[in-house]
Formats: C-alpha cells, sequence, structure tokens
C-alpha cells in the first residue's frame, strides 16, 4: 500500500468511515433510545425547552416489560425462529442439490431449467398470494405456520441455488473425478467430497435464507390470522398499534428484540457469509 | 496416474480436464450414474416446490387479472379490461412512475455508497471486522422494524430530525418529510438507501478481494492517481459482481411493499404508491382480486426486461 | 402448537387478562356443564378492530367473552386488529375460506361483503324491535335485497375536541357555528401557533368524517338520488375545495396530510394543536391520564376540552358522517348458529350495558332505546352531546343507496384525495374533475 500523509488519511479514510458508521447505525440507537424512554418524555412537544432527545435522565425497561407480558412477543419470537429455521433447511436442502445438478452435470436442458428458476424470482408475490391462499386452503394449512413454511422456499431456492451454484464452480473438477476413479460413485463424490467443502458457502446461503425469511411480510399478513401464531414483523406492525395510540416505546422495543436473533446469528457466521460471497462472485 | 490436487481460486474456465486412466478401478455403475437421471433426481424438489408454490399459481394469477374476480364472487374472463382500466388509473400512472423514479435512484445511491464503503473497507485498520460486521445491520434487520424507526424518526409532530435542523438553526418550521408526496418520495429513498447500501458495500467488498494488489501498484508507479487507478483498474474488474448486485437489487427494489407499506401507507394522498403497494390495496384492502392481480403483473415485463439485459451484457463481458 | 390448552391460557394471559380471569375461560366450559354438547370444545372466533377506547376492549376480553363462553357453552375468542387491518383479513379470509367466524364491519361493508355473508335478519329483526328500532343509517348500509346482512352494533360519534380558553383568548365563546367563523377564528389560533388539526391522510376514521360530510354540508354529492349519474362536479361541490384549501392554508396544521387517525390525538394531547375531529377518546383519554396529560399552565388538560357539533352551519345543510359498524357473520364458518347465539347474546340489555358505559359516550349504540339510559346524566358535560348523535348520521353514497361502489369510492378515499390534492396545491375545479373522473370509473363503469 501507499504511504500516505496523515491529514489525507484523515479527511479521505476516517472522516468518510464515521459519518458512514453514525449514519448507518443511528436509527438503531433511536431505536434503542424510544425504548428505554419513558411515555412522558416521549410525547413531549418538540419545541418543550427541556427536549433532550438524544439522551434520557430516566430510562426505563417498562416498555420491554409491557411487551412480554402483555403481548404476545415471545411467541411471536419463536414461531419467526420456527419457521426461519424449518424453511431455510428445506431451501438450503433444495438448493445445494439443484446447484449441484446445475453447476456440474450435463443434460439437456440444463439451462432453460436455470434460467427458468431464476425467473420465478421476479414473479412478484403481491400477485402470487391469491391464488397462494387457494392453495393454502385446499391443503387445509391456513393460520399454521406451514403455509409459510411451504411457500418461503419460492424465494429462498432460486437465490441458494444461483449462490451455492457459483460456490460450486470455484471448486475444481479434479477433486471428484479422482474420487470417482477412486470408486466412489457419483452421488457418493458429491456427498462426501464436494459438499464438505462447500459448507462456507452452505452456511452463507443458510444465513442469507434466515434472514430473508426472518424479514418476510406479505405471505406472513395473509396466511396468519391469529395473535399468537403471528411472526415478529406482522405481530409488530398489527398489534402494537392499538387504535389511537402507537406505543412507540414498546414498538421499538419490540423492533429491537425482533432484531436481535438475527443479529446475533450474523455475528458468528459474518465471516462464512462474505467468503460464501466472495467464492461464488468468482464463479 | 495421479496429478497433485491444485487447490483454492480458480473458475470453472481454467479447469484442465484429466485424461481417465483406465487401468484403475472403474466407477461402480448404478442408477445415479446417469448424468441425466442424477440430475433429475436433484433437481426433482427444488422443481416440484418452484412448480406447485410459483408456477401454478403464477397461472392461476394470471388468469384472475384476465377475470372480473372479486372478493366471495366468482369473476367471468373479462379479456384484457383490468389491464385497460389500470393503464388509464391516474393512481397507478403515479406508481408506477414512483416505482421506477424510486428504484433508480436508489440504486444508483446504493452503488455509489456501497462502492466508497467497499473501497474503504478494503483497507486494514483497528477494529475493521467489527466496523464490517455492524455495517451489516440495517440490511439484516427485519424492513419492517427498521422501518418503523424510520418512520419515528420522520414523525410529523415528534420528529427528532426536525428538533435537529431546528436547533441548528436551518429551518423555521417543521419540515414535512411525510406529509408532502415529493418529501415523503425522497424520505423512503433515503431510507431503502440506508438499508440496501450494506449489501452492496459486501458483495464489492469480496470483489475487491479478488482483485491482485499488484495490478494497484503497477498502476501507480505509471503516475495514475486514486480516481485513475479506480476507473481503469477497479472498475473494469468489478464490473461483472456489480452488475449482478445492481440487477438483483433492482429486482428487489422494483417489487417492494414493506417498506412503503410501513412507511407512508402510499399517501400521502396516494402519492407515494408503489405498484406492489397499489396492488395490494386495490386487490386485498378493496377486494377487487381481478384489478389487483392485473396491476402486479405490469411488474413481470419491466423486471423479465433488466434480467435480459443483464444477461446480454454479462455474455458480451465474458466474450470480450 | 395449537390446540395445547396450556397455550390458550397463556395466550390469554398475555394478551391482558389478571390471572384469575384466565383460568375463568377453561374453567367455563368445564362448568358448563348443562351447555349443548355439540357446542362444546368449539371455539367462535370474532375479530374486532382495536377500540380506540382500550378499556371498551379490555372489558370485551376480559369479562365479556368469558361471560359468553359460560353462557354458550363454546370458547368464545376475541381478537381485535388494527381497523386499516380489518378489510384485508377479511378478503384473505373470504378466499382461503376459513378465518373468524364473526367479522367486525364497518360503514356500509355488508355491500360490499354480501355474497359472503350469512343472514342474520332473525336476530337484527327481533333486537331492534326489542330496543326502539336501529338508526336510521343502517337501514342503507347494513341491509341488502331486504334481508339483514350485518347486525349493527354501535356509532362512534364523531364531533370536534378544542380547547375552550384558547378558542376564548381569539375573541370566540364556545366554538365557532358556521364555517367562515371557523376559518376566521383558526386563523387567528394558526398565528400563535396553535393551529387546528385536520387529516387528509388515508385513515378510515377522521379523514372521511371530515371530508363527506364537509361535500354533503355545502350541498355537493357523489351521485345523484339513483346512484347512477355522477354529479360531484357542480358549483357546489368546487365551493367546499375552495373553502377546505383556505382553511388549511390559514388554520390547519399542514402536517395533516401524513396523518393517521392517531396523529391528531397525540398532537392535541401534546398541546400542538387548538382542536381536532374526532371521537371522544381526546376527551376521554386526557380525563383518564390526567397526570400525564396537562396543559401549559400545568393543569390537567381535560378541564380545558370541549365538543362542538360537525359539521357547521352556514352553508346549504349540516350532514354529519359518523362511524357506524357491527358484525357479520361469515358465509364459511362452521359455526353460524352459535355465532348468532354470541350476537344475540351481545346485544342482551344486561350484557350490552357494562360496554356501553365503558365507553361513555365514545360509541352509541345502535338502536334509539339506549338515549334513555340514566348514564347520559351522569357522563361530563362535554360528552353529553353525543346522545343524540347517531340520529342524523348519513353513510356513503348519500343522497343515493348506498351500494358496494360507494364501499369501492371510499376504500379509493377519492373523495378525501379531492380535498388533499386541492390543499397541496391543484386547483379547485381540476381537483374536483379528478374525483369525477375516478368516480366514473367506478359508478359508470
Amino acid at each position: 500500500m501507499l504511504i500516505e500523509r496523515r491529514w489525507k488519511k484523515w479527511v479521505y479514510f476516517y472522516l468518510p468511515l464515521a459519518v458512514f458508521v453514525i449514519g448507518t447505525l443511528f436509527p438503531f440507537y433511536w431505536m434503542l433510545i424510544t425504548a428505554i424512554r419513558p411515555d412522558a418524555e416521549l410525547y413531549r412537544s418538540w419545541r418543550a425547552v427541556n427536549n433532550a432527545p438524544f439522551w434520557t435522565l430516566q430510562p426505563t425497561l417498562s416498555h420491554f416489560q409491557d411487551l412480554m407480558t402483555r403481548t404476545t412477543f415471545p411467541q411471536w419470537l419463536w414461531n419467526t425462529f420456527f419457521i426461519a429455521v424449518v424453511s431455510t433447511a428445506i431451501s438450503l436442502f433444495c438448493g445445494l442439490l439443484a446447484g449441484y445438478a446445475l453447476a456440474r452435470l450435463k443434460f439437456p436442458m440444463a439451462g432453460l431449467l436455470g434460467t427458468s428458476i431464476f425467473v420465478t424470482y421476479l414473479v412478484p408475490p403481491t400477485l402470487l398470494f391469491i391464488p397462494l391462499a387457494d392453495i393454502i386452503r385446499n391443503f387445509q394449512l391456513g393460520n399454521t405456520p406451514w403455509a409459510l413454511i411451504l411457500t418461503y422456499p419460492t424465494f429462498l431456492i432460486p437465490f441458494c441455488t444461483w449462490l451455492l451454484m457459483g460456490y460450486f464452480k470455484t471448486i475444481p473438477r479434479e477433486l471428484e473425478e479422482c474420487a470417482r476413479i477412486d470408486g466412489a460413485t457419483r452421488f457418493g463424490a458429491m456427498v462426501r467430497i464436494i459438499f464438505p467443502i462447500a459448507v462456507p458457502g452452505i452456511l452463507s446461503a443458510g444465513i442469507f435464507a434466515f434472514t430473508l425469511s426472518w424479514n418476510e411480510f406479505i405471505y406472513a399478513l395473509i396466511f396468519l390470522s391469529s395473535p399468537e401464531k403471528k411472526t415478529v414483523p406482522v405481530g409488530v406492525v398489527s398489534e402494537l398499534i392499538r387504535g389511537d395510540i402507537y406505543f412507540w416505546g414498546q414498538l421499538m422495543a419490540g423492533a429491537l428484540l425482533g432484531s436481535i436473533p438475527v443479529a446475533v446469528v450474523y455475528s458468528f457466521f459474518v465471516e462464512y457469509y462474505v467468503t460464501g460471497l466472495t467464492g461464488s462472485v468468482k464463479g | 496416474m495421479r496429478r497433485p490436487i491444485a487447490g483454492g481460486s480458480g473458475d470453472a474456465a481454467g479447469t484442465v480436464a484429466l485424461p481417465h486412466p483406465r487401468t484403475g478401478r472403474r466407477p461402480r455403475r448404478g442408477a445415479l450414474e446417469n448424468e441425466r437421471l442424477l440430475a433429475a433426481v436433484l433437481l426433482a424438489p427444488a422443481v416440484l416446490l418452484l412448480g406447485l408454490f410459483i408456477a401454478y399459481p403464477f397461472v392461476m394469477g394470471v388468469w384472475l387479472s384476465l377475470s372480473s374476480t372479486s372478493v366471495g364472487n366468482v369473476g367471468q374472463f373479462v379479456g384484457l379490461k383490468n389491464f385497460v382500466k389500470a393503464w388509464n388509473d391516474s393512481i397507478f400512472q403515479t406508481a408506477f412512475w414512483n416505482t421506477v423514479w424510486y428504484t433508480g435512484w436508489a440504486t444508483i445511491f446504493k452503488l455509489a455508497l456501497g462502492m466508497w464503503l467497499a473501497l474503504l473497507l478494503n483497507r486494514h485498520f483497528r477494529g475493521k471486522r467489527l466496523v464490517r460486521a455492524s455495517m451489516l445491520l440495517p440490511f439484516i434487520v427485519p424492513t419492517v422494524l427498521s422501518t418503523f424507526a424510520w418512520r419515528w424518526m420522520f414523525d410529523p409532530t415528534f420528529s427528532v430530525l426536525n428538533w435537529v435542523l431546528y436547533q441548528g438553526g436551518f429551518i423555521t418550521t417543521k419540515l414535512p418529510f411525510l406529509s408532502d408526496g415529493t418529501y415523503a418520495l425522497w424520505c423512503a429513498i433515503v431510507v431503502n438507501t440506508w438499508r440496501g447500501m450494506p449489501f452492496f458495500a459486501i458483495t464489492l467488498l469480496a470483489g475487491l478481494q479478488t482483485i491482485n494488489p499488484d495490478l494497484h501498484e503497477a498502476a501507480s508507479l505509471d503516475g495514475a492517481n486514486g480516481w485513475q487507478r479506480f476507473w481503469r483498474v477497479t472498475w473494469p474488474l468489478l464490473k461483472p459482481v456489480t452488475l449482478v448486485v445492481v440487477v438483483f437489487s433492482i429486482i428487489q427494489t422494483f417489487s417492494d411493499f414493506q417498506l412503503i407499506y410501513v412507511l407512508t401507507g402510499g399517501g400521502p394522498a396516494n402519492s407515494t404508491h408503489l405498484v406492489a403497494t397499489y396492488a395490494y390495496q386495490i386487490g386485498v384492502a378493496t377486494g377487487l382480486l381481478g384489478e389487483g392481480a392485473a396491476i402486479s403483473l405490469f411488474m413481470l415485463p419491466v423486471l423479465l426486461l433488466v434480467v435480459w439485459v443483464q444477461l446480454r451484457y454479462l455474455r458480451r463481458l465474458e466474450g470480450a | 402448537m395449537d390446540a395445547n390448552p396450556v397455550n390458550r391460557r397463556q395466550f390469554i394471559k398475555v394478551s391482558g387478562a389478571a390471572a384469575a380471569l384466565a383460568a375463568s375461560g377453561i374453567e367455563g366450559i368445564l362448568a358448563a356443564r348443562q351447555a349443548p354438547a355439540s357446542a362444546q370444545g368449539t371455539k367462535l372466533h370474532v375479530v374486532r378492530w382495536n377500540d380506540f377506547i382500550p378499556e371498551a376492549d379490555k372489558w370485551l376480553k376480559e369479562t365479556g367473552a368469558p361471560a359468553a363462553s359460560k353462557a354458550l357453552g363454546a370458547e368464545v375468542q376475541i381478537e381485535t386488529i388494527n381497523a386499516n387491518d380489518v378489510q384485508p383479513r377479511i378478503t384473505a379470509a373470504i378466499q382461503s375460506g376459513a378465518g373468524a367466524d364473526i367479522f367486525f364491519m364497518m360503514y356500509n361493508w355488508p355491500q360490499l361483503y354480501q355474497s359472503a355473508l350469512v343472514d342474520v335478519s332473525d336476530v337484527a329483526g327481533r333486537i331492534g324491535k326489542e330496543q326502539g328500532g336501529f338508526y336510521g343509517v343502517f337501514e342503507p348500509s347494513f341491509r341488502v335485497g331486504g334481508k339483514w346482512l350485518g347486525m349493527p352494533h354501535s356509532i362512534v360519534g364523531n364531533a370536534i375536541a378544542y380547547r375552550k380558553s384558547w378558542f376564548k383568548e381569539v375573541g370566540v365563546d364556545g366554538f365557532p357555528k358556521t364555517w367562515d367563523q371557523l376559518r376566521k377564528a383558526t386563523a387567528a389560533l394558526k398565528k400563535k401557533g396553535r393551529p387546528f388539526g385536520q387529516t387528509l391522510g388515508h385513515t378510515f376514521g377522521d379523514a372521511p368524517t371530515w371530508a363527506y360530510p364537509l361535500m354533503w354540508s355545502f350541498g355537493g354529492a357523489e351521485t345523484d338520488k339513483s346512484g347512477k349519474k355522477v354529479v360531484i362536479n357542480s358549483k357546489e361541490t368546487v365551493e367546499s375545495v375552495k373553502y377546505m384549501t383556505a382553511l388549511w392554508k390559514e388554520g390547519c396544521d399542514e402536517g395533516g396530510l401524513a396523518w393517521d387517525d392517531t396523529n391528531n390525538n397525540r398532537a392535541f394531547h401534546a398541546g400542538e394543536i387548538c382542536g381536532a375531529l374526532n371521537g371522544a377518546s381526546i376527551y376521554i383519554v386526557a380525563k383518564r391520564q390526567q397526570d400525564k396529560i396537562k396543559d401549559d399552565k400545568g393543569e390537567p388538560m381535560w378541564r380545558d376540552i370541549d365538543h362542538a357539533l360537525y359539521p357547521l352551519g352556514g352553508a346549504k345543510g349540516q350532514f354529519p358522517l359518523y362511524f357506524s359498524n357491527g358484525h357479520g357473520v361469515m358465509k364459511y364458518s362452521k359455526n353460524q348458529k352459535l355465532a348468532k347465539d354470541f350476537l344475540t347474546w351481545l346485544h342482551k340489555k344486561e350484557n350490552f350495558e357494562p360496554w356501553f358505559k365503558v365507553c361513555e359516550g365514545y360509541s352509541v349504540a345502535a338502536t334509539t332505546e339506549w338515549e334513555k339510559h340514566p348514564m347520559w346524566g351522569q357522563i361530563d358535560k362535554p360528552l353529553q352531546m353525543f346522545r343524540t348523535a347517531a340520529r342524523s348520521t348519513q353513510i356513503f353514497g348519500h343522497a343515493g343507496p348506498s351500494s358496494a361502489k360507494a364501499t369501492e369510492a371510499f376504500s379509493k378515499y377519492i373523495v378525501v384525495d379531492m380535498y388533499a390534492k386541492a390543499v397541496q396545491g391543484m386547483k379547485a375545479e381540476d381537483a374536483v374533475k379528478w374525483a369525477e373522473a375516478e368516480l366514473k370509473k367506478i359508478y359508470e363503469a
């Protein structure tokens, strides 16, 4: 790297970086402050003299308390987690197999099939959900988590497939060739040799899928109706705005708590995520 | 004869095909040895799921858009009537234009800022890992939740941003963040940029890390400054990654629903509706399912066009 | 995960009931040994809106539902959701053929969902006869083809809540009685930093209940009496739009375009606005939280709040729009008889009365007999005017029939947007022309 003068470093590097960090993280700080601020302070007029929006001298945990005890928020957390994990598992399974097939095997219509899997990514959910409601009703899955577990893979699989396909392409073919020379079946080579190497890619696709399904809103809004079955995004939107009152304190508490599980998962796996993207990007 | 296996990077194009020495043990012949059969088996789960939950509903959705179905009433075939009605609907026109405007500007901002951040993060500094991880937060936190935080920040009565600007002497009356159509759309663009930029940054960072630093050394030895180095060396090598990331982002942003739904609900006075939120309002809230489906379908040609352009461009890049 | 009694108990517990009441739901079922065997173990799912008086919902969930469960021998589950989410839920439920048994019906939704609702004429006829007849607004809105497809429940009256002392400061005793007076008073108050707070956003309550009466009172209407011809483009409507534009600029909080139904409450309680069209919730909440809601002198604010009737005089007439509502039984429901029994139970005098009382006038009953209830003599004077509020309310489509097309126009917020566009700068004539074109697409398609 080139040596630069100190002031240049500050202006061109540290300052922009600081601005990025502040800009990116400020809303979270705001969420936190609002969540621990007592109600009386929250609704003070903005021109009031003693308005100190950036901190509070009387932090309170009452919003968190109310959130956990007076609403079914804990249930929502569990629902969302359960749905996210299972649909991620299903999507990874399908994506793994499909990605391998598309990356490695030669068969007619390979290109066409690959393209059509990606094209499904383009179909907007706002179009699909009414016919999907019909299907869900025919299978009698309405108002159960399975309605979501089976519909989430529709947008998770294309992405997982793409990611893993790219990853597989970076693994040299020699590995399988040698394995097959040693007597392994195609299938065996795939499972025992390639998949273990692809673990970083699998992890990164898995995290991405987990995040996407945690984030999903419109299907959950339509297919789940009972309060105790809802997922966090839907529950927060529909239950924490009661009548004339937006319970901003609880809303922000819910927003924070709803984000933590995903953030935790990420913090463990962010290295894999970046590596996985790197691998697939090269492909 | 065995070759030592070369590990690590290298893409498919650089793979060398080994000759199969027939002197070794032959691979066992089972049903799954057939490439085609194996492919079929491997692809079956994905194809089944996608077929059942996308292809079939898609066809149904198209049929719905060609009918006069409303909630509780089976409709009859009406041909392109819903499409014509939507085309002439001034709210739809606004929504369509909004979607284009919103997607366009948000993508430009996300690309620019993401690229800049990626360049910044490509250097070594203390706390790099922490910064990198925290940069991702806007993207991984559920959209609905973070948009609520922004909504609170833009609140007409209690906005903290208004307070800051007021205290700083920049304004004397409250800025109508969400009360004015133009302002509100720009606010949405800001929130979308905030949310999506990390994805750009991290992906572009991954791309940057595949560029050999020797190239930069060579360029600067030749007398190129920072800007020229970026433009002549970095950018061309990043084009494929950028293209892929941009296309994915356009697809997501164009069909965005949650952000507008939570931030403005399409208001004020329908001025911030996107195609997806308008389709929802017509189809679900008002119950006119046929019309709602038709509105949703307007998104599809645009997205197909975007993807087609990308594929062509990528092919050209790879061919060059 | 869902048929587990522990979860049910947890659900009731965490949704606000005290621990003691949590068990009564289950015990109620167990105790009702004389209940018909067929109803045993059945669940009746009722979806209502989040009442703007939280105590009313509290009563319903903690006292009403368990009592109803006991009386009917089945488990009654009352779910309340944000009012704006009710319609999407109904649509999703009808399309997927599964969902709540009873849905909250607002305004004239029975017209919209007529093909999916059960005929409840037997229940409605009986209750109507017993309690002095329904208010006029329910006839066009809840009755389709001579049959009652919705069971009227209550009417939420809107009135203008205002700060007495502030209006006195600008020389108005009480509240302005005519449109012109309102304009002058709010102009003076806005100069003092205390504008009038009205929303023109896409809210189901405050925005339409302002916009429609404004149009009607100036003499405008969506259609003629037959409901087939769109007549909104008239001199009268244009005049009402011009008035609104002037009022907006001179006297209103211009952030109101982004307000939903909650913003005006919060702004009022924070002392930001001098008045707002709202239900009685501003007053009631101010009173019930008087230690938190104070005026600039440090006194509890509720003492300074009074109500005035809307719409005002000085134009062609006074035609209010109040939020009339009720319940509908869904055709796909497997518990239709149970649902009807529940509705009968709900409207029995002894069961309706506690809910009625806790609303303190925010919601009035759908039948006229409740005007005579002694509660009216006991509540605060500012709330007493709601007693007869329901008599004169109209509904969308006035003066034509209130058909599904009128509902469509309402859900597309055409009338509200007409005013919103004008206050944002569009010429009044153009805004009205726009509304005319949009209405034509619906009524004359």
